[in-house]
């Protein structure tokens, strides 16, 4: 079950992304607002949120049971590593389909404003989370640095979150519910705006998968080769 | 719709260049 499971990720990502573009572009209304514009809130609320909430999130929840001795294994550090890189893919994409909306219905591409801001500097310590990972070469100081300097930049998620109500932003504030709960899109544009989550949620999870079996890969290539060369000094001390 | 199919073309050709970036490096045998 948990094998099929794992074999259907890949295929019923693909189909419930290309469904999203299908009922995004072709089956909703244009809004009365924005017109085909808004054809943009199928895609870019979506990638937002899994990079922000459900990537990083990822990671700081993976970085903090590493920390807590009690559940440490490399296992976890390398679901943050993958976290992590995952999360700068989606960032990057947030901030360019973001930017690309910005131009027609802001009039620019890009603002100092609080969101934009604090998007692009997550996405930022994302870089320098990899970078300080690719600066130490002992696997247990890097997964500890890496968890430490994952859960300080995690600091940066509710100010991002927070950032329209803190300050007065150009970006909108709350994209599918109204502060009092109630629901700001009806009909076909709903159920596709929820489709766009959950699947752009499957991508995440597929893409996680694929880059923590690389680093599983890679440990287990380290490992071999390093047993390789203590044989082989073995065998040259022996003889 | 040239700024939303520029959206989306970056949106879903982004995940499907880093998924093929992905299967890439493992065929490489590095991460």
């Amino acid at each position: 079950m948990k094998l099929f499971a794992q074999r259907a990720l890949g295929p019923v990502t693909l189909v419930l992304l290309g469904l999203t573009i299908w009922l995004g572009i072709w089956v909703t209304p244009p809004d009365a607002v924005q017109g085909n514009l808004a054809r943009l809130l199928y895609v870019h609320p979506a990638v937002a949120t899994v990079a922000l909430y459900l990537s990083y999130g990822t990671a700081t929840v993976a970085s903090a049971l590493y920390l807590w001795k009690r559940t440490r294994s490399m296992t976890l550090d390398r679901i943050a590593e993958a976290a992590v890189e995952v999360s700068l893919v989606f960032i990057v994409l947030t901030l360019i389909t973001g930017s690309i909306w910005g131009r027609p219905a802001w009039g620019v591409w890009w603002v100092w404003d609080a969101r934009l801001t604090s998007t692009a500097i997550l996405g930022v310590l994302a870089l320098g989370c990899l970078a300080l990972r690719r600066a130490n070469d002992d696997p247990v100081v890097r997964a500890r640095r890496s968890a430490v300097f994952v859960i300080i930049s995690a600091i940066n998620v509710p100010i991002d979150h927070y950032s329209v109500e803190w300050w007065k932003t150009l970006h909108q504030g709350a994209t599918v519910f109204n502060p009092g709960g109630g629901l700001k899109v009806h009909g076909s544009m709903m159920w596709t705006l929820l489709l766009s989550f959950v699947s752009f949620s499957m991508a995440f999870l597929w893409l996680l998968r694929a880059r923590y079996r690389l680093s599983e890969r890679q440990y287990q290539n380290t490992e071999r080769a390093l047993q390789e060369a203590l044989d082989q000094r073995r065998a040259e001390v022996t003889n | 719709m040239g700024y939303v199919t520029a959206g989306y073309a970056f949106a879903f050709g982004g995940l499907g260049l880093y998924a093929l970036s992905l299967w890439w490096r493992g065929r490489r045998g590095n991460g």
